[in-house]
Order: C-alpha cells, then structure tokens, then sequence
C-alpha cells in the first residue's frame, strides 16, 4: 500500500527552479531513499512533502489525507529531522525531548528515546556541549518522540565520522524493524545501497530513475569487469589476454604491462577457462577481482557526470 | 488542559533557557546596576554642591523676630551662611556686588517690621541659586505670617520637608526610574535578538513541523520576559533605595499598568526589528541605534527640560519618555491610575507597540519563515 504518494511537484525560488518535476509513491515499511548531488532539490522536495513549503505545482497525498485538509493529523503522523538539525542549544537532550513531547497527544517516552539513539550517557549535558553525531542522533530521536508513522530524515550522517555514521544505519534500520516507513536523502551512493529498499535518483530538480539498488544495477548491464595480475612479465598478460579475446564470452579487453582487464557477462565461466589456461602455462596469477558495479555507475550512465560525495 | 501543560513545559524551558543565557543576565541585569551606580555617585553628589547656595545674612538691629529667623535660616541645608555673625546692608552689598556671596537677605529691622529683603547681583538675577533662595525665602515668609496670625505648624516641620524636596534626592528618585525604565525598554529591545536566533538556526521552522501552538509559545515566552523585568525593577528599587537612600512612594496599580505597557510596547519594537533581520549583528545594531537615539532624548538621565527646545518635540513622540514619566508618577510620586496623563503615556506607548507588532507580523508573513535557510 502506498503510504505517501507525490505527483508532479514543482517548485522556483525567483529564477530558479529547485523542483522541475518530481514524482514517486513510497510504500509502507519501507526505506525509500532520495540521492543527489548538492542542489538536486532533495531538500526542497522534502519540506514541499512536509507542509513547509508551498509547491507551485503538483499533489502529496498521505493516503487519504491531505494539507490542504488534514494540517494537524498529517504532523501528529510525521517525524521530521530537517537537514539544520535545529534544537534548543541550551538544553540537555532530555529537556529538548521533554519539551517536544509536550506538543504531541501521545508520545513515546524520553527514556526510550535515549535509548533508541543512544544517547543515555548524555541526557544531562547541554546540546551545545554535543558532538557532530550525538546532536545528529538527537535530531532523529525528536523526530521519532511522537512515534510517527513516516519518518523524514534529510542527510542524516553528513559530516559524520564513518564510525558515527555507522551508528546512525543502525538507528534508521531499527525504526524499519519498528514498522516505520523512513524517508531519507543522502549523498552517500554506499548508503544508498546498503539501507534502501529503494532509491530515488534526482538531478538538476528531476527525477533521473527509481527502482531497488539492485535492480538499477543490474537494468544498467550484465557485464562485469575482471582484473587479474600476472606474475611472470608482460608476454604471460600478452598470451591471457590473446586467449581470452577468442572466448564468446568476452567482450572487450585492456591490458597495461601484467594488468589485464576483461569484460565479460558470464564471469565465472570466464574464470574457470581462463585458469585452465594458466595452469597449463604455469603461469602465476595475482590479485584477481570482479567489480561490482555500484550506484555511482548507475548515476554516470544515467547523467553523464561524474559522481562526487 | 493540554494547553495548559503545554504552556507549562514551554515557559519551563524559557525559564531554563534564560537562566542558562549568560549575556541575557549580564546586559539585563549587571550591566543596569552598574550603570546606575555610575551615575548616581557622580551626578547624585554634585548635584548638592551646585545647589547650595552661599547666602550672607544682614541684621542690622537684632530683634527677637530677626535672631529666630537667621537661626532657622542656618539650618536650611542648600543655604550656606558665609559669616559667622551678622553684617550690615552696606558690606552685605559689597560682597554681593563682588560675587562672594550668591545672595544676602535682609531681617526685619524690628520685631513689628514686616518685610524681608532679599538682595542680588544683577547679572544673576536669573540664575538657578536665586531662584532657589528666593523660593526658599518665600517659604519661609509664609511660614512667618502663618505665625503671626497664630496658626502656625512650627517651623521645624516646614524646614524637614523642604530639605526632603531638595534637589539632590530628587535626582537619585529621577535617575532611579530612569534607569528602571531604561534598562526595561533594552531588554525588550535587544531581547527579541532570539527570535532572529531561532529563525537563523531553523528552530521556529522545526517548531511548525510539530503540532506544537506558536500562540502558546509566544506567550511563554512573553510571561518569561515580563518575569525578567520583574527582576530587574525589583532589584533597582532595592539598590536605589537602600544604597542611594531614594525614596519611593509607589502606587502598585498605576506602577503594574505602566509597567506592562512599556515593557509590551518596547518588545513590540523588538518584534519589528527582528522581523526585517536576517543576522544577528544586523538585529543588535538596528536596537543599538534605536536605544541609544532614545536613550538620550527621552529624559532618562537629565530632564528633558533641560534639554534645547528643538528636541523637545521629538521626546514627545518617544515612548520611552511616556515611560520613564510613568514610572515616576507611579513610583515617586503615587500618582493615581485614574489621572490623565497616565493614560495619555499609555496611549502613546500603545500605539508605538501596536504598529510596531502589525507591521512585524506582516513583514513575517510576506518573506515566509521557510525561506530563510
Ligand atoms: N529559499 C530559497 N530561496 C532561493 N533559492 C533556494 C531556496 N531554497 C532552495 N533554493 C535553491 O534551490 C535549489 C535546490 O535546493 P535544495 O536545498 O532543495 O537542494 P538539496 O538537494 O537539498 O541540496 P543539498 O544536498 O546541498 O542539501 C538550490 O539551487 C538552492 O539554491
Ligand atoms: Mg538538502
């Protein structure tokens, strides 16, 4: 059942337009994840589909509900980490939490909250006195006070230490296991695959493709790329490579000195010949790999560019 | 009843929030008291010497009239008897004449005779210690024929309340609710600066994506800054009265209702300052300009009398001037709820916070809280 559904937003700040047209349905239960380089749009869609920002065009749907109607049970339904993870600096965690549990009928308890992000150790300090990933483990744990349904996180682990960001997937998947649907953005690619049920790529305010991790890669081709190494000097690459072109399943290769590179679409099979060759040879092999192919890729064949985290 | 616990969670964390908030105590509280110690030490002490007037007393046939009166006239504080003994007209001339002296003051010849005569120099004709020595004088008179008649209060008595009225307690009453007034017209002022804090940190933008009621948050908010001024006039009062011996005659209905609307109108003006800034630094120095142009004109530290008469009009139209007066009249003087000028000051001071709330609200709404990233 689709939980949130989004159809055709659009969105301009003066001459620019943040938003061209975006649309997709997001599941119940599901991690549905928004990725983008820096100004996609990524922000700006979300407050649309948050009730901050008025679009300029398209429809947002909560199942039933919508802004225009149902204002106060559409927030008491949400949980909003917005990218300036704002909160009153001058108070502990526990207070902050307290205070925005106060504005909400029924809402989880604080305890409990600071045990989901982790942050027991530092209920008493002030926030200011905070790191980086405890303030943005705090943010989170105020979007989940009122036990919300759908969850918005924009750039949860930004700016985090692999370690603290670590932390923070381990938080958002255990609010899937709690049931709830998590929507997030990211710039992370890595992040993107690990956590998503699905992602959601945008561009320049658009829509660039959706679908699971998986599938977009493999929608992107059933080619891999072997490297291997040789041991004993270029005329052993030479010979390989030689007999790995005459193989049906190749369909390209690039050699430099001992490295080879091969492409094929059935790598195992491709393998197994190949090392039946060396064996007979007796030639050494090192360092052999198969590049998966990851969202980055998807993203450069998509857009043409370049991806930078 | 949800409201209410709401209200009581956020005016918890306001309370907490401004207990934590070191500047806030600094420029609210210390930096006031400070302030009026400064100027009560230099102003309040110099103030008696200036008034104080060197006087030379003429008796030239001492009779049982002239000898109680140049007894009383000793024992006026501001007046300052040059000789030890009485001297005659002619010399008592010449020192005025040469400015030894600010004034003599001729008894009566005998104990039937009727008149006083007070001589001074001519080009001091106009000055500030004639005038006081001539309104001494004629104090004094009236007392004399009061006497005469035989329905006279002792002279004692008329003399304390004179000495009470005496320039220099007046100024420490005068500057005590300037500064009360002053420091209560800064914080609301500079204190609205949070709220451009909040809008610059996204945590008003956060606030709306709760169900939480702004209404209710902007009332905590208001009762916590009220409590505040609370504070500081308190503790004003108490140092103005127990260091600097003011004295305070206060009408709490009239003090409560100027209080509320100074303290209303001038968060009022924050409110508008707040609205169109988008820094920090750009808030603060909308309010210093503000603060300190008022500051100035508005009769908190000297009369606005005192001041040249093409500024007079603009003092008019300050609220903080409506102001300082007010809390005056209800500090100082006990003035009643019910008297004109009162409501004239409130009127005023309404006017300046109501269009200063209107025009704040409508600048809010048109640029959008979401568009400041
Ligand atoms: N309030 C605003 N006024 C003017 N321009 C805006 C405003 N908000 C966003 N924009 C512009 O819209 C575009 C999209 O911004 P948005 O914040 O949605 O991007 P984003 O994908 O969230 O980027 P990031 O990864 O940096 O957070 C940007 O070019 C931005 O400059
Ligand atoms: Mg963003």
């Amino acid at each position: 059942m689709n939980i949130l559904e989004v159809r055709n937003l659009k969105k301009s700040f003066g001459s620019i337009q943040a938003v061209k047209d975006i649309s997709f349905s997001v599941e119940e239960g599901e991690i549905f994840t928004i990725i983008g380089p820096n100004g996609a749009g990524k922000t700006t869609t979300l407050e649309m589909i948050e009730g901050l920002v008025t679009p300029d065009h398209g429809e947002i749907q909560f199942g039933e509900l919508n802004w225009n109607k149902h204002t106060i049970t559409i927030k008491k339904k949400i949980g909003v980490q917005p990218q300036s993870s704002a909160m009153f600096d001058l108070l502990s965690p526990e207070e902050n939490l307290n205070l925005f549990a106060t504005f909400y009928d029924k809402a989880r308890s604080t305890e409990e909250i600071l045990k989901l992000v982790n942050l027991t150790e530092h209920r008493v300090n002030q926030v200011k006195k905070l790191s980086g990933g405890q303030r943005q483990r705090l943010a989170i744990g105020l979007a989940m006070i009122s036990d919300p349904d759908i969850v918005f996180l924009d750039e949860p682990t930004t700016g985090l230490d692999p370690q603290a960001r670590r932390n923070v997937w381990e938080i958002i998947l255990e609010l899937k296991k709690l049931g709830k649907t998590t929507i997030l953005t990211t710039h992370y690619m890595e992040e993107a695959e690990k956590l998503s049920d699905r992602v959601c790529i945008v561009d320049q305010g658009l829509v660039v493709t959706l679908d699971s991790p998986s599938a977009l890669i493999e929608k992107l081709t059933n080619e891999r790329e072997v490297r291997l190494s040789f041991l004993d000097g270029e005329k052993a690459a030479q010979d390989a490579e030689l007999f790995a072109s005459a193989l049906d399943s190749v369909t390209r290769t690039e050699r430099e000195g001992t490295a080879l590179k091969l492409w094929t679409i059935k790598p195992e099979d491709l393998l197994f010949d190949l090392f039946k060759f060396t064996k007979d040879k007796e030639y050494q092999v090192e360092q052999v790999s198969i590049r998966e192919m990851s969202l980055e890729d998807v993203f450069i064949a998509y857009t043409g560019k370049e991806w930078r985290d | 009843m949800n409201n209410l616990k709401q209200f009581k969670q956020m005016f918890l964390a306001q309370l907490k929030l401004t207990l934590r908030e070191k500047q806030a105590w600094f420029w609210g509280i210390f930096f006031p008291v400070i302030l009026m110690v400064i100027f009560m030490t230099i102003f309040g002490g110099r103030s008696n010497d200036d008034f104080s007037t060197k006087v030379a007393i003429v008796n030239e046939s001492s009779n049982e009239t002239s000898a109680v009166m140049a007894k009383q006239l000793r024992q006026i504080p501001i007046i300052e008897v040059s000789q030890k003994d009485p001297i005659s007209e002619k010399k008592a001339k010449v020192l005025v004449k040469e400015k030894e002296v600010d004034a003599a003051i001729v008894l009566p010849e005998s104990a039937k005779a009727t008149s006083i005569k007070l001589i001074v120099n001519k080009e001091n004709e106009q000055s500030v210690s004639t005038q006081v020595v001539a309104g001494v004088l004629n104090q004094f008179i009236q007392q004399a024929n009061l006497q005469a008649v035989g329905a006279a209060p002792t002279f004692e008595q008329q003399f304390e309340t004179i000495s009470s009225g005496s320039s220099e307690l007046e100024y420490t009453d005068f500057l005590l609710t300037g500064m009360i007034a002053l420091s209560i017209a800064q914080g609301g002022l500079f204190g609205m600066v949070d709220l451009v804090d909040m809008r610059r940190k996204g945590l008003i933008k956060r606030l709306r994506m709760t169900p939480a009621k702004m209404g209710i948050f902007g009332l905590s908010d208001m009762v916590m800054r009220l409590l505040f001024s609370t504070i500081q006039i308190i503790l004003l009062s108490l140092i103005g009265v127990f260091v600097f011996g003011a004295n305070l005659f206060i009408n709490f209905p009239s003090l409560l209702l100027v209080f509320l609307m100074g303290a209303l109108s001038f968060n009022g003006i924050g409110y508008l300052i707040s609205s169109f800034s988008n820094t920090n630094e750009a808030y603060m120095g909308v309010a210093n300009i503000v603060s300190f142009l008022m500051m100035f004109v508005s009769g908190i530290f000297f009369p606005v009398e005192t001041m040249p008469d093409w500024l007079q009009p603009v003092s008019n139209i300050l609220p903080l001037t409506y102001f300082a007066d007010g809390l005056r009249d209800s500090m100082v003087y006990n003035t009643s709820i019910l008297s004109t000028p009162l409501w004239y000051g409130f009127c005023i001071m309404l006017l300046w916070g109501g269009i200063a709330f209107i025009i704040g609200s409508l600048l809010y709404k048109r640029k959008s809280i979401v568009s400041v990233r």
